[in-house]
């Protein structure tokens, strides 16, 4: 037993204790142990109901949180909004009216807007969790991230990653770093200036190299996805330019190997532009243990989030 | 107002502009409105209502340049007669309205229509600024003589900086010779564009876009350049960091007749008290870092900073309760500019109320061409009475404003307007 | 539960005497089961505890039986009631196939019957055994549901507001022991 303030929702890694972190982390590996069964169902959610309230697509974060769902034997309802249904945020209390309605004991939440979680949770009695919101957080991913990182080093604390990439647009780089650093894993970052935060965050440190990153020797390597539609142009000059100077090619794989280094990704890669085919298929990649262990966070998070909605 | 009858305010104590020191005084209001008589231990005239203001403090009315009303056209948010009655709770006699509204005032029939307007409708006199550019929309010069006959105080694009230098070049050159006021909101839109909070680790822990402060500070620099250029005078909206203010005393120096103003929140409140996404602080521009709120109370205090301006900006609650990126920019300010200027500033000795009558009552209206009013014999009342052991609650049922939007919402700031007397009138705010 | 400290407790069994409570069951266990293919496993926390030291009491006869463990928090009934103690969870480990075996569950007390229900489904979700049977410590009554021990060491009377408590060495630290603590009545208003 675990002495644990209860919490309803998961919006975001910086408000997390980390008793809480390890509580989670800890709890997810009996639950990747099940996927080993023949039976990788526990009644634990039996009757309980997951809302998976989507207005931005994303095919594998909703699916992970389903298949976690399901194997909690909770019920899952789907619900996808459009961005263009959506009058800008405006009908977001409407929306949540009728999310109350539909009495679901968890609601996981993607929205293309910062902070839209944290509203919906001030609404709702049902526990809310953030499935990615703007550029602000992904915590379910950082949670998967850490757990990923401690399985190849149980040793973890003291070790180091760097995030290669949109660290200023990136949710993931975000909640990640957050969360690397308060478990004690040094976060370095690589990436053009213009996609580089502004003001200083003093536990990141920043490289303007590949031969910077390898001369640091970091423990894994962290490659982001790069966001096509909305960058090439503004922040960096062609995809061709960005693949060449930040891209894991064939040459900065014999360094990763030389150095022992772990490759991961948060998926869908673009291959081509932050990863070659090649580095694809990289003996260190844990880019598959990450959708794995994505599963068993979610359960996790669904198993110790305590929803307050009513039951009588 | 009909069979107004004589009012005697007892035994307060009188601030001015002028003076550090508070002045001991009863203040005689007769029926006309007009003070007859400031003095020690006067008489009660027969008849007389007698306001015991026993350790307040009278104060002059208060002139905020920069209101949005909202009337005619978003009266869902504000009207004339809600936002008067906001101004009054505040101390506030007198505001210049931004001319934002729907349609935008930018011809001298729309500014006579919205004085008409005001004449109906508001409990205090209010002035109608006109736009600089044809329906606010950057492009083309407004009428600027036709609404010069009308009297605006001033030309603005209120909350727009007009996009092109060299049509803020024209503007600025046709309004000289009108001997009109431009008044710049400070933005350069490419670098504003999506943000809706101060850029920097604040926005970043958000993830949200930022506003830097060259957008602003750029827009600053700019629009002294266009004025020292074309010797227009220039008025600067809300100011807001400390490398725009140095701007605005650089060309203060070099003799540019510019002035500029800041808001109560942008020197009460930092981007580290926006909390949870709360978009009752989300403001254009934004709360800055705490070292530019101590530089702009610096201005504010040695008078790099002309003028104190609420920027009343209301939007209704459901407008505001959108996520951060999409909620309207702006909250009201009318009714609480004074409380929490005394709360943070008076209160704590930090000034005096004559610095404060000096940016919020004598130099706005300096600023658009009035005289500044004071609680002397043979002027008209327009003073309020304040006090310091009262306090003000900032709460949806207390808020007189149509919107009760406000970063202050929920807290109990020190002090309050207990009235306003305005002429014959006497707005009890008890 | 009681808080011990408002409680009067008096010992039911000695260390000696849940040494020889072991004994009993390894006894029970090797005269029921010879020549079975059998597995024991224990549920989190003593009950695997008890299933080691049974196993390694027949070990010493040179009868070998292997020892899953079984943590049943998924499967309780009561997850809508957990309060501040949140259930940290523990890996199951079942090494062997429970197909067509006799799988002997280990805790140790049973009291409404509830834990072993939940342990029940949990097992099934690794196989299905020829046979299922329970081995306890201490059983002290009160069942709530339909479900008996094939194997027991020592029956307690209580009362159902009555709570026992077993100590053991590796789980606890400290002395051992097997404790029946009884809520000070508290007069209510």
């Amino acid at each position: 037993m675990s002495e644990l303030k209860p919490r309803k929702d998961l919006l975001d890694i910086e408000g997390l204790e980390l008793p809480e972190i390890e509580y989670v982390l800890s709890n997810a590996v009996p639950f990747k142990q099940l996927f080993q069964r023949s039976v990788k169902k526990v009644p634990t959610l039996r009757g309980k109901t997951v809302l998976n309230l989507f207005y931005e697509p994303s095919t594998r974060t909703s699916s992970s949180f389903e298949v976690a769902a399901n194997r909690m034997s909770a019920d899952v309802t789907n619900f996808t909004v459009s961005s263009s249904s959506v009058v800008k945020g405006e009908s977001l209390l409407d929306t949540i009216e009728t999310l109350q309605a539909m009495r679901s004991d968890y609601i996981v939440i993607r929205h293309q807007a910062a902070g839209v979680p944290n509203i919906v949770a001030s609404h709702t009695g049902a526990s809310v969790i953030n499935a990615g919101d703007g550029y602000h957080a992904h915590p379910t991913q950082a949670l998967l991230d850490a757990m990923t990182f401690r399985e190849v080093y149980p040793d973890y604390q003291g070790r180091k990653m760097v995030i290669v990439g949109d660290v200023l647009h990136s949710r993931v780089a975000r909640s990640t770093s957050t969360l690397f650093n308060k478990l004690g894993i040094e976060v370095g970052v690589l990436g053009p200036g213009t996609l580089i935060p502004p003001g200083r965050h003093d536990f990141i440190r920043r490289f303007r190299s590949w031969d910077e990153v390898f001369e640091w020797k970091p423990d894994a390597v962290y490659l982001l996805r790069v966001q096509l539609e909305r960058q090439e142009g503004m922040f960096f000059p062609s995809i061709a330019e960005y693949h060449k100077m930040y891209g894991m090619n064939t040459e900065r794989l014999v360094r990763m190997r030389q150095i022992g280094a772990y490759l991961m990704h948060p998926g869908p890669v673009n291959r081509g532009v932050e990863i070659t085919d090649e580095a694809m298929r990289y003996e260190r990649s844990l880019i598959s243990t990450q959708v794995e262990n994505g599963i068993a966070v979610r359960m996790a998070v669904l198993h110790w989030l305590k929803p307050e909605t009513d039951t009588d | 107002m009909a069979a107004a009858t004589p009012r005697l305010f007892q035994n307060g104590q009188i601030a001015s502009a002028g003076a550090k020191e508070l002045r001991a005084a009863d203040v005689l209001v007769d029926e006309n409105g007009e003070i007859v008589a400031v003095g020690v231990g006067l008489e009660v005239p027969s008849g007389a209502e007698v306001i015991d203001c026993r350790g307040c403090v009278l104060v002059p009315g208060m002139f905020d340049v920069n209101v949005h009303a909202r009337e005619p056209g978003q009266e869902h948010k504000e009207t004339l007669a809600t936002c008067s009655a906001a101004a009054l709770r505040g101390g506030v006699t007198g505001v210049v309205l931004m001319p934002d509204t729907a349609p935008p005032i930018d011809t001298g029939n729309l500014v006579k229509s919205a004085m008409d307007l005001v004449a109906e409708l508001s409990a205090i006199p209010m002035w109608q600024a006109g736009c600089l550019t044809k329906g606010r929309e950057g492009k083309e010069m407004a009428g600027f003589s036709g609404m010069a006959s009308r009297g605006v105080p001033m030309l603005t694009d209120a909350d727009r900086s007009v996009p092109c230098p060299d049509l803020l070049r024209r503007c600025m050159e046709y309004a000289r010779d009108f001997d009109l006021l431009v008044t710049s909101h400070c933005d350069t839109p490419p670098l504003s564009k999506a943000g809706s909070i101060n850029e920097g680790p604040v926005s970043y822990r958000f993830g949200l876009p930022g506003i830097p402060a060259i957008s602003q500070e750029i827009a600053i620099d700019r629009d002294i350049r266009v004025a020292q250029h074309t010797g227009a005078k220039l008025h600067l909206q809300q100011i807001s960091t400390a490398r725009g203010l140095k701007s605005v005393q650089c060309a203060k120096e070099a003799g540019t007749p510019v002035t500029c103003e800041v808001s109560p929140h942008h020197l009460v409140l930092t981007e580290q008290d926006i909390r949870d996404y709360n978009t009752h602080f989300k403001f254009n521009p934004p709360l800055r870092p705490a070292a530019d709120v101590e530089a702009l109370i610096e201005g504010f205090i040695d008078g790099s900073i002309d003028v104190l301006a609420s920027a009343h900006a209301p939007h209704t609650e459901f407008e505001k309760s959108s996520d951060f990126g999409s909620a309207p920019f702006g909250a009201a300010g009318l009714e609480t500019a004074v409380p929490v200027m005394f709360d943070r500033f008076i209160s704590k000795g930090i000034f005096g109320w004559d610095l404060l009558i000096e940016r919020y009552s004598a130099a706005p209206r300096r600023l658009v061409g009035l005289n500044p009013v004071a609680i002397e014999e043979g002027t008209k009342a327009q003073f309020f009475v304040f006090d310091p052991e009262g306090e003000t609650p900032v709460t949806r049922e207390t808020m007189k404003t149509k919107s009760p939007v406000s970063p202050f919402l929920g807290k109990t700031l020190a002090g309050k307007v207990r009235g306003t007397a305005l002429g014959v009138a006497w707005h009890s705010q008890e | 539960m009681s808080d011990p400290a408002d409680s009067l407790q008096e010992v039911i069994l000695s260390p000696e005497e849940i040494s020889a409570g072991v004994r009993e069951l390894a006894r029970q266990i090797a005269y029921r089961c010879a020549g079975d293919e059998v597995a024991f496993i224990g549920i989190y926390t003593r009950g695997v505890t008890l299933a080691r030291r049974v196993a390694q009491a027949l070990k010493e006869q040179g009868l070998h039986y292997p020892v899953g463990t079984l943590d049943i928090s998924l499967y309780r009934d009561d997850f809508d009631n957990r309060g501040s103690d949140l259930p940290t969870l523990e890996s199951s480990d079942v090494p062997f196939a429970l197909d067509g075996i006799r799988v002997i569950l280990f805790d140790e007390v049973i009291f409404t019957g509830r834990t072993i229900r939940a342990a029940l489904d949990g097992l099934m979700d690794y196989g299905r055994p020829a046979k299922i049977e329970l081995a306890v410590l201490v059983d002290r009554g009160h069942r709530e549901i339909p479900i008996q021990p094939d194997y027991v060491a020592k029956r307690v009377g209580t009362t159902r507001d009555q709570y026992v408590k077993v100590r053991f060495r590796e789980d606890d630290g400290g002395e051992e022991g097997v404790f029946l603590a009884t809520p000070r009545k508290i007069p209510t208003a």
